[in-house]
């Protein structure tokens, strides 16, 4: 595979029908599975939904960050399911101790999060090292995951995949990266005039942001400052993402659609045929 | 892969390809797989041409390509007296020669008639790119194809949009029958496709024009109120400006305080 290849095959990826993604993506790698490996892990798919038996079958969201051979883990037992045999999960990939109890408290916040923002829906937050030591309140990684299911006619999936690295000027800066793509699907179907109507698609931004963190404060503290950076920041990424989504489906498309067609331009000749009419009225009665 | 198998995936992907992106799309596919697929896919992208009405470049006039005016590898336009063959990569008609209409029922000058009468419609309704096919149906002496592309395309800007409406005409029942299309392609930094349908069925049909004209303004007039309705409803649902509390989060050990507010509500 080229880069070349590579940066085809997401071109055509950005051009092609959002809604058959998935299906398009398949397609790719038929015709060159070399670029499967890139594909996959570089391309956001709606997330698939799994359950927990360890934990009242509570649901939990599958991605490519997540995935083990097939199997995902779940971030309330951190364990794989299916279940992997012994053999297997001993390559699996897991976050070192330290790592694991932050990512418990990541989790535990934004689903408060989620349920104040989405009333519903499902959120799940996973983490991995970024040195091969354990993890000390340094540099770490991960993603943030939250999907919205009303009905079949509408779905939401956010993905938010972030870096925080220690900043190379400061002991007490950290930079975080944060890479997000809102998959938005909404549909409408009026049986009683045989009409559709479909707006889907995904957005993808970048965000950076340094932020300071108090690194002389026991690992627990230092910890939740990381949670509540995090937290806020992806916060107001969401907020800015909902804006830009109302105003690219319902704004922007609909003006481009009405640049194809517009009974408007019919009625605004006749206006100015009108007011050309009441002016040569006027210009009469002024004489 | 096998050559058959190959040609199908091929299909797929180009069937899929919004209209105004041909060029990238097929450019793309020669990068990810080889020059020696060109030929599989000039077959993939003439059909997809044909089936989507794409409107050619024949020595500066537009005209609609359709199964209604193929004939053998050629396509022809009754109204502007021409047969030629196409580039289907390129748009462009190629070999224009001279083309006499011969039909058992229909007159040049009819279809010439209803041609002039939609042209006008058109000017009035359609501010994109526009073009317009009146053909006879082959084998089916009492029907006429309308076909009305619209197109504005701005790559610069990341965008294209795309309406299309085609109807038959049967003047012996006078039935008018058809189907309105319509796509937007937004993909700057992102991909975002918005697709609208409707199919469309009017007995006793006299007046083809103002029929059309009625069919699609009311069509456009609903798309309007989807488009708020959607926003209105399912958009709004799936999640919240802010939250119920009206307020940003206050992050860090407070956010437990959330949910046992919560819980207290609850009577948990």
């Amino acid at each position: 595979m080229s880069d070349a290849q590579f940066d085809a095959a997401l071109d055509l990826l950005r051009r092609l029908n959002p809604t058959k993604l998935q299906e398009n993506l398949n397609n790719l790698i038929e015709l060159q599975p070399n670029l499967a490996q890139d594909l996959l892990s570089s391309v956001d798919v709606p997330l698939s939904i799994r359950k927990d038996p360890t934990d009242s079958n509570r649901e939990y969201l599958c991605c490519d960050y997540n995935r083990d051979i097939d199997s995902f883990r779940s971030p309330w037992s951190n364990t794989y399911f299916p279940e992997l045999s012994s053999e297997d999960s001993q390559d699996s990939p897991f976050p070192s101790t330290p790592l694991r109890q932050v990512e418990i408290l990541a989790n535990d916040s934004f689903d408060i999060y989620r349920d104040l923002y989405y009333e519903g829906g499902i959120s799940s937050v996973y983490f991995w090292d970024l040195n091969e030591e354990e993890f000390d309140g340094h540099d770490f990684a991960g993603v943030v995951l939250f999907k919205k299911n009303q009905s079949d006619h509408s779905n939401w999936d956010s993905i938010h995949v972030f870096e925080v690295t220690a900043s190379p000027s400061s002991s007490d800066t950290f930079n975080y990266r944060v890479t997000t793509t809102i998959i938005l699907h909404l549909d409408k179907t009026n049986y009683d005039h045989d009409s559709q109507m479909m707006l889907s698609g995904n957005l993808t931004r970048q965000t950076e942001k340094d932020i300071g963190v108090d690194m002389s404060r026991p690992l627990e503290i230092i910890s939740t400052s990381h949670v509540a950076n995090l937290g806020s920041l992806i916060e107001d990424i969401e907020s800015q993402m909902r804006n830009l989504l109302e105003t690219v489906y319902f704004e922007k498309t609909r003006d481009i659609f009405h640049q194809t067609k517009n009974a408007a331009i019919a009625s605004s000749a006749e206006e100015t045929n009108k007011d050309a009419h009441a002016e040569v009225i006027k210009g009469l009665q002024s004489l | 892969m096998s050559s058959s198998k190959f040609k199908e995936v091929v299909n797929k992907i180009i069937s899929d390809c919004p209209p105004g992106e041909l060029r990238e799309v097929y450019d793309d596919l020669i990068k990810i797989t080889s020059e020696n697929s060109k030929n599989t896919l000039l077959d993939a992208i003439e059909s997809y041409n044909v089936q989507n009405c794409i409107p050619v470049d024949v020595d500066g006039t537009f005209i609609i390509i359709s199964k209604y005016n193929k004939e053998g590898s050629k396509f022809f336009d009754p109204i502007n007296s021409v047969i030629f063959s196409v580039d289907h990569l390129g748009h462009k008609g190629l070999d224009i020669e001279p083309y006499e209409f011969i039909h058992s029922k229909l007159e040049k000058q009819q279809l010439k008639d209803l041609h002039d009468k939609l042209h006008e419609y058109l000017l009035q309704n359609f501010p994109g790119d526009v073009s317009l096919a009146v053909y006879p149906v082959p084998e089916e002496i009492s029907k006429i194809s309308i076909i009305i592309v619209s197109t504005k395309y701005n790559p610069n800007n990341f965008w294209n949009g795309h309406w299309r409406s085609s109807y038959i005409y049967d003047l012996d029942t006078k039935e008018l029958t058809g189907h309105i299309s319509t796509q937007v392609h937004y993909y700057e930094d992102g991909n975002v496709s918005f697709q609208s349908g409707k199919d469309v069925s009017q007995p006793n049909v006299v007046d083809v024009v103002s029929t059309i004209r009625d069919i699609e303004t009311s069509f456009e007039s609903d798309l309007d109120l989807s488009f708020s309705d959607l926003n209105e409803k399912q958009f709004k649902a799936l999640r919240r400006r802010l939250p119920v509390t009206r307020s940003k989060i206050n992050w860090g050990n407070a956010i437990g305080g959330y949910r046992l507010g919560k819980n207290a509500a609850e009577g948990k």
